[in-house]
């Protein structure tokens, strides 16, 4: 049977990507960012998962507003990288798997969450920004990918209660899954920013701090509250960290954060985190 | 709580959301680039202003998602910060005195 191994929580700022495609590791000013995924990336490589299942959103690259899905699951063997407005970045497309995702699906379908199904789509910076950070894409990437797209950028958003119990549907779905596979869940965005209006530059590394903490000791408290909760204390663009709940409600209930970092260099808190 | 992309505002900014959108595409961005008034013929004239002027601000009160005006400032190689500046009101150079990290981008 299919297993979950563990969890990761992690920002998808476009930076990332610039940083890691500009080869900035040694760069100070993108040095405490590199260092916090060192960690990251070695843990995969002990734990070889088969699958990471990506809990993330697209930026309108793939999806558009005239027909924008709430919760939309990737059901192919391979997807391409998206070109979101100056060609898309040089790494291979990503692997699929199509049989886990059907499974996914039927399961989710049979658990009333009626979520969308996309396929051959390509996909944003909101999955392999992070992505490269942790998982060698050269030669190829060493598993696969399952990729869940949420609206995080049109109201109204799903509730953060949907999303924790979205997670927890989904660990009976994959742990449903006959053949042995090593699966780690990935949920991503924030934390704190916001990009327009009257409050655009916004962060609060105090807000940051206590969601870091919630998200493995007190998930059900961050699942009480509001979308409107998470954009007065983490901006309007920070209310993405929904995403982080179904990661962590896929995970054990006594999961326990093994590693953590944060930096906060200009608009947006880059943040990663990892539990078992 | 102010623009919030609701769907009011995604009704609004629709015809210039999809232009911005359609920048993604490789033809119609070297469309954009090389004959912008060509590409923009289906935006108003108030619209088509504001593109022309790249004038983050207008376009974001008129119903622009910032995730569709990121596509156009790649399109132009535009940065975040340069945007998020506008959105201030502030030059880059003002909001990067507010950064922690003012070399990071």
């Amino acid at each position: 049977m299919a297993k979950i191994i563990g969890g990761i929580g992690t920002s998808h700022v476009p930076t990332i990507a610039m940083a890691f495609d500009k080869g900035k590791r040694e760069d100070p000013d993108w040095k405490p960012l590199f260092q916090g995924y060192a960690r990251v990336a070695s843990w995969l490589e002990e734990k070889r998962p088969d699958v990471l299942f990506f809990c993330f959103n697209d930026h309108a690259s793939s999806f558009f507003f005239d027909h924008y899905p709430t919760f939309a699951l990737g059901v192919s063997e391979q997807y391409a990288i998206a070109d979101e407005g100056s060609g898309p970045r040089r790494i291979p497309p990503l692997k699929g798997h199509a049989a886990l995702s059907r499974h996914i699906a039927r399961s989710l379908v049979d658990a009333e969450f009626d979520i969308s199904i996309f396929q051959d789509v390509p996909l944003d910076h909101g999955l392999h920004s992070p992505l490269t950070m942790m998982w060698p894409s050269q030669p190829d990437w060493p598993g696969r990918v399952v990729p869940l797209v949420v609206n995080v950028i049109q109201q109204p958003l799903p509730k953060p209660s949907r999303c924790f119990a979205l997670g927890k549907a989904l660990r009976r779905a994959i742990e449903s899954y006959p053949e042995d596979l090593k699966v780690a869940m990935v949920g991503t965005g924030g934390l704190s920013h916001q990009m327009i209006g009257d409050r655009a530059g916004f962060n609060d590394e105090r807000w940051d701090r206590e969601f870091l903490e919630l998200i493995e000791r007190d998930p059900e408290r961050l699942a009480g509250m509001s979308i409107e909760d998470f954009m007065r204390l983490g901006g309007n663009e920070g209310a993405e960290i929904i995403m982080w709940l179904i990661m962590r409600g896929a995970l054990a209930p006594n999961a326990r954060k093994i590693h953590q970092n944060y930096y906060l260099p200009m608009t947006t808190a880059m943040a990663v985190a990892v539990f078992e | 709580m102010s623009y919030v992309f609701d769907l009011e505002r995604s009704a609004r900014g629709l015809r210039l959301n999809r232009f911005l959108h359609g920048l993604t595409v490789a033809d119609k961005r070297k469309l954009f680039l090389e004959s912008p008034e060509e590409a923009m013929k289906g935006l108003t004239e108030e619209e088509r202003q504001m593109v022309r002027r790249l004038d983050w601000k207008a376009m974001q009160d008129h119903g622009a998602s910032f995730f569709c005006l990121e596509k156009l400032a790649r399109a132009k190689g535009v940065t975040n910060p340069e945007m998020v500046a506008a959105f201030r009101g502030e030059t880059l150079e003002q909001f990067l005195k507010t950064r922690r990290v003012p070399g990071a981008r």
